[in-house]
């Protein structure tokens, strides 16, 4: 159980590290964006148009300074990636808020059936949320009645966006499947496997 | 049973999973699956509204500010600002009666200028902070529960994830909510700082005391704190003077912030990887807190509870400000035991619709700007509160020689300064608002 946890927690952390990459990418590229913006505006301003009408067309047209054409769809499909890519850590390290002033009232035995129930509900939510985000996908996808949905400006279909939140939503769905697992095995065996870190952090 | 009836009874199930331990947006899921499934009698309609609210609630570009000012507010610990802020303050104020702890206070609200989170100020204050207090002779629960207090300033000057999701919530304008909260961020600090000489007046013996350092110096440490104040300017003033959205602000304040982070020294590969996993952890919480109090208001609003109970205050016809008091009141009451994060994204749905409908004698968007930044201010209170105040466990616990019942004790003094703070908030409109036109 030990090793199985291991490699659990490693994807997990794997796909929380990927999610941060993404996160710098879209940060870097909404503040290239507004930089672009703004440098393009500055270009277009009567000073500059005025003394150096040349080079001021030549960036704008030929080099393209500007903002970046549809960051925010960029930012927000990479969100979406992101949050999804963050559950599973979030699901394994038990860092979901909850109240426990209560429950700490409770007996030990009490409290383990609690966390197996928990654990239980969490993976039905997780695995019908990672279900229907599937079906969402369909939808977006070329079917009978049309042609698949894209995004505004950059018009990328919007089921790439779905499929790569996918990815990290069924990831979380089967975690949250492990987790209530080794709940169960813990409520029956007695022995602490993960422990429970019960709290918010912010 | 009527969907009125079903949606009033989802309260007392939904707290009651609280209580149990349940996590709070999973509660919220659940409880609105149920509901939804009494209403509509099946469950084809709440599956259909799944297919696409994970992903549009995971993919909103306004709540895409959450994770980026996360990752600001650990990088902005990586960063040593803590360090400079603490040393700046402490060679103003630290020769007064009580001055090394309001120098702890005058640092947590610097940093509370680039980091959006409550704990993550209280943390990286007192990491610098407590040795400091030890070394001149400041009492154990004095020195936590100043630091605790000081924490909360972290969320209470912008930038500040709670009043991101506020906005959020009530479609309020996020910058005009930032600069609304400028003053009484302020406020709380010269409060604790009168708290603190206070407190040393009736505890003398819980401070020491220690020589004025020369003005030379003391200008020289003012000058080590300008990455704080740029990044500040830049962040805050870009947001609210339209030169870019929240979201790109907090972008820039990220990057800002790596920067310093990098150029100190404090950024390695290895912290850069923490600061991802604390992110990831910190973001799929309060995203899926988020989402489950979508799903959970998705099915009120079909219940029309909101309104009804709205009607039904309106109706009683109790004077508008104490229907605002008993509302501040059950947050003092909920801040005891539950985040307030989770608070906002549990009550501002019900409660924000009747502050809307009673008249406070101003327009409606600054009612919910004023109301705004109290729940904010009365919900931060709720980290200082035993028993369970978040703050409270988080210093206590890097301070393992303080018996938590002196931090309580101390505490008592700030709890105090921010209950004064609410009400004169709560007379005195014009100090929230007069910054903001309309």
């Amino acid at each position: 159980m030990a090793g199985l946890h291991r490699i659990v927690l490693g994807v997990a952390r794997f796909m929380a590290l990927l999610g941060g990459v993404i996160l710098t990418a879209l940060i870097l590229i909404t503040c290239i964006s507004i930089v672009g913006r703004a440098v393009n505006s500055g270009l277009h301003s009567d000073l500059v148009m005025g003394i150096a009408p040349g080079l001021a067309k030549w960036l704008i047209d030929d080099v393209g300074v500007g903002a970046i054409r549809g960051s925010y769809e960029l930012v927000e499909a990479g969100m979406a990636f992101c949050i999804f890519a963050f559950l599973p850590f979030c699901q394994v390290t038990m860092g979901h808020a909850s109240v426990d002033v209560f429950t700490n009232m409770l007996s030990r035995n009490v409290n383990r059936v609690l966390d197996f129930l928990i654990a239980l509900l969490f993976a039905v939510a997780l695995v019908t949320i990672a279900l229907q985000l599937y079906e969402g996908m369909l939808r977006k996808m070329p079917n009978g009645f049309g042609a698949a949905q894209t995004s505004l400006l950059l018009e990328f279909p919007i089921w790439w966006a779905y499929a790569a939140s996918l990815f990290g939503a069924v990831l979380a769905a089967i975690t949250s499947v492990y987790v209530a697992i080794v709940r169960l095995f813990e409520l029956l065996s007695g022995r602490v496997i993960v422990p429970n870190a019960v709290g918010a952090d912010h | 049973m009527s969907n009125l009836e079903i949606g009033i009874y989802s309260f007392p199930a939904l707290l009651l999973l609280i209580f149990l331990r349940v996590p709070i947006g999973l509660a919220m899921f659940g409880t609105g699956f149920a509901g939804f499934w009494l209403v509509m009698g099946s469950t084809r309609l709440p599956l259909a509204q799944l297919k696409d609210l994970s992903y549009s609630t995971f993919s909103s570009y306004s709540l895409s500010i959450v994770p980026m000012f996360l990752l600001m507010g650990y990088f902005a610990t990586l960063g040593g600002m803590s360090q400079a802020l603490f040393k700046a303050a402490e060679s103003w104020l630290g020769h007064r009666r009580g001055g090394v702890a309001m120098a702890a206070i005058g640092a947590c609200a610097g940093f509370g200028a680039i980091c959006g989170s409550s704990l993550a100020t209280a943390a990286t204050m007192s990491r610098v902070a407590l040795p400091e207090l030890k070394r001149y002779g400041y009492q154990g629960g004095f020195s936590t529960a100043t630091l605790a207090a000081g924490g909360t300033l972290g969320i209470l000057i912008p930038p500040s994830v709670v009043l991101v999701i506020y906005a959020i919530l009530t479609e309020q304008n996020i910058a005009k909510l930032f600069l609304a909260a400028f003053v009484p961020g302020v406020l709380a600090a010269i409060g604790y700082m009168i708290a603190v000489s206070i407190y040393v007046r009736v505890n003398p013996e819980s401070a020491g005391v220690r020589e004025p350092v020369p003005y030379a110096d003391r200008l020289r440490a003012i000058l080590d704190v300008w990455p704080v104040l740029l990044v500040f300017i830049s962040v805050v003033g870009g947001i609210y003077g339209g030169i870019f959205t929240p979201t790109e602000g907090a972008a820039v304040g990220a990057l800002g912030t790596g920067v310093i982070a990098l150029v100190n020294g404090g950024l390695t590969w290895r912290t850069l990887l923490d600061s991802f996993t604390d992110t990831a952890r910190s973001s799929a919480m309060i995203f899926f807190i988020v989402f489950g109090a979508a799903f959970y208001n998705l099915f009120l609003a079909r219940t029309r509870v909101p309104q009804e109970l709205s009607n039904w205050v309106v109706e009683l016809g109790m004077s508008p400000i104490a229907v605002l008091a008993v509302i501040l009141v059950i947050y003092l009451l909920l801040g005891c035991f539950m985040d307030s994060l989770s608070m906002i994204l549990l009550t501002i749905p019900i409660f924000f619709p009747v502050i809307m409908a009673l008249d406070f004698g101003m327009s409606p968007e600054h009612a919910a700007i004023w109301f705004g930044i109290l729940v904010l201010i009365v919900v931060e209170v709720g980290l200082i509160t035993p028993p369970v105040g978040m703050n409270l466990f988080v210093i206590n616990a890097m301070d393992p020689e303080t018996p938590m019942v002196e931090t309580y004790k101390a505490v008592l003094y700030y709890v105090i300064s921010d209950l004064v703070r609410v009400v004169i908030l709560v007379a005195f409109p014009a100090i929230t608002l007069f910054l903001i036109p309309g």
